[in-house]
């Protein structure tokens, strides 16, 4: 026993740094075990906060899983920016047919259609039912069109709204039409949602703190005594703090796991309406789940979560507590 | 081993606990604390273990001077001195085995160690057969030798005992007693705060008298035989805890003082 060493801490003779380090493994794995034990000594009551950390995990990250199919889906609506030409009324089919194949190597471009005014005038008097009055017309009032679909890159409202003034001056053309007001709508809520999303995570993160916080220091309190002992039997702050922030581990890792569950089960239950009110739609839409990578990240985020909590809990308890 | 120098103590509700005490216990020595309570046997050790700063004056123990231990550097101070309670402060939820353990977990010794010497601690207790008992199902003696047994585990050259004998009969302190006597005499120091008169009148140790604060008497008895301090170096010791099961290593062993040279400073 070295009592004059320079650290003053009395480990004897015995303990080497590798004995040490390997006491310290088995201590964890102790610790670890110690930790559980004492989640499942009260089951119920236990069980009570995972689900309630699971819970206020759920939300913000079932709100993200619909956020990610919402965002797959108005990209699956390109058709929303698609763009409107309304030629000259007195171009030739021929000039026509030149600025739709000038505009097919614009690079932005993915494909134009090109409608001539006789074509829409037959669509235009068989699908409005004035069929009779235009007939009466003398000439086609109806201007050469041509609709042109931006690539899926430049579908954004920005740059299609730049395509737009970008046709606006192009010869020949009378008139540029784009449809963006819903589509900027849509990515506006799309956007309010995404932030929505992040607060309530934010939110909830914090909630799930307080509630492993809270638990661990209702813990640390139940083990006053306990911690007393060790403490005059010379435990270090570290020391008794290690089993708590096992606690605190457990639960983020049983809430993580639970969390994934009830998300899951959610998904399977909402895919089969999902798919039938897409059906309707003829679209081919199914919500897309957590992969895998999705799913470890969240049982990671909620061990962390607990890590912390209890962290930041055990820290500021345990010192208050001094033998007597 | 223990120095106070003009030591006062005043808690915080103005409670004067402990008034200009000086004091010094050589190391290998035995000594008892007494005193009606209130006396301030209790502060005295507080302030030894640091459950307690002093107010004024200086408490040195092993050479350190406690006034300038940090909080952080408490465990450190803590591990060198062996503390039994009057109501033993066992751990009722684990075994008897893991409650001595614990001085040698928190320690970082290896497991193979571990099992070594709380085997050995419990041996000499007499508690080798209940290891795997949890302290709930042993009497009362028998729970105050396993705090024994957690404080000596260690091999501290320190040892405080708080009313160890005071929840038990006379036999079973008379017991206990020849327990510290035994670790005297291999070279251990210790300071027992009791207030059971007929006990002490048998002991033929020194004996520290307190009253209000203050330290009234201080009483060498005189009795052939007795250990006052460092004449056990000369004595050869037949002690089983420390001398086998290859324990040599325990308390400088035999040769106190000369080995390591610590004890020295006393």
């Amino acid at each position: 026993m070295s009592i004059d060493s320079p650290s003053g801490a009395s480990l004897n003779e015995g303990a080497s740094l590798s004995a040490r380090f390997k006491m310290l493994l088995r201590l964890h794995k102790i610790e670890a075990k110690r930790g559980l034990n004492d989640l499942l000594d009260n089951p119920f009551s236990n069980f009570m906060t995972v689900l309630v950390i699971a819970i206020a995990l759920a939300l913000p990250a079932g709100l993200q899983i619909l956020l990610d199919n919402g965002k797959t889906l108005s990209q699956s609506w390109d058709g929303a920016s698609r763009i409107s030409l309304y030629l000259d009324i007195t171009s030739s089919q021929s000039q026509t047919e030149q600025l739709a194949e000038s505009l097919r190597k614009n690079p932005a471009v993915d494909r134009v259609n090109v409608i001539h005014p006789d074509q829409a005038l037959k669509d235009f008097s068989a699908r409005s039912g004035f069929a009779d009055a235009l007939a009466e017309l003398d000439s086609n009032p109806l201007p050469p069109t041509l609709v042109i679909q931006p690539k899926a890159t430049h579908t954004s409202p920005e740059i299609s709204e730049q395509l737009l003034v970008e046709f606006k001056v192009l010869p020949g053309v009378e008139k540029a039409q784009l449809d963006l007001d819903w589509v900027r709508k849509l990515h506006a809520l799309l956007e309010l949602a995404e932030k929505a999303a992040s607060a309530l995570g934010l939110a909830l993160g914090l909630a799930v703190l307080l509630i492993v916080g809270n638990t661990i220091r209702l813990s640390v309190q139940n083990r006053r005594e306990e911690i007393e002992v060790v403490k005059l039997v010379g435990a270090t702050d570290a020391f008794i703090r290690r089993p708590f922030l096992y606690t605190g581990f457990w639960y983020g890792l049983f809430a993580g796991v639970l969390c994934w569950l009830i998300l899951e089960i959610s998904l399977i239950w909402l895919d089969d309406p999902v798919t039938k009110l897409a059906g309707l739609y003829q679209s081919e839409f199914s919500i897309n789940g957590l992969s895998l990578p999705q799913s470890l990240q969240l049982i990671g985020v909620s061990c962390g979560l607990g890590l912390l909590g209890s962290w930041l809990s055990v820290g500021r308890h345990i010192r208050n507590i001094e033998p007597r | 081993m223990i120095q106070f120098a003009q030591v006062s103590k005043r808690y915080p509700n103005g409670q004067d606990a402990l008034r200009n005490v000086d004091l010094e216990i050589k190391s290998g020595e035995m000594a008892f604390l007494t005193g009606h309570s209130g006396a301030g046997k209790s502060t005295m050790l507080k302030l030894i273990s640091l459950m307690e700063r002093a107010t004024s004056g200086q408490v040195i123990i092993n050479g350190k001077n406690l006034n300038k231990v940090k909080r952080r550097k408490i465990p450190a101070v803590r591990r060198d001195i062996g503390m039994i309670f009057q109501d033993h402060r066992l751990l009722f939820d684990r075994s008897v085995f893991d409650n001595v353990a614990l001085p040698l977990m928190i320690a970082g010794y290896d497991h193979r160690e571990i099992g070594r010497r709380v085997r050995a601690a419990l041996d000499k207790v007499g508690l080798l057969s209940k290891e795997k008992n949890t302290p709930i199902m042993l009497s009362g003696g028998e729970q105050q030798r396993v705090g024994i047994a957690r404080a000596v585990v260690n091999k501290p050259p320190l040892l405080l005992a708080d009313e160890p004998t005071g929840n038990l009969d006379p036999e079973l302190s008379a017991e206990i007693m020849k327990l510290f006597e035994q670790f005297n005499q291999v070279g251990v120091s210790l300071l027992i705060a009791s207030h059971d008169l007929s006990l002490l009148a048998q002991m033929h140790y020194r004996t520290l008298v307190m009253k209000e604060g203050r330290l009234v008497q201080d009483q060498i008895d005189d009795s052939p035989g007795i250990n006052h301090g460092e004449e056990f170096h000369e004595r050869d010791s037949d002690m089983g805890f420390f001398t086998k099961d290859g324990l040599d290593d325990l308390p400088d062993e035999n040769s106190v003082g000369d080995s390591s040279g610590h004890h020295d400073e006393y």
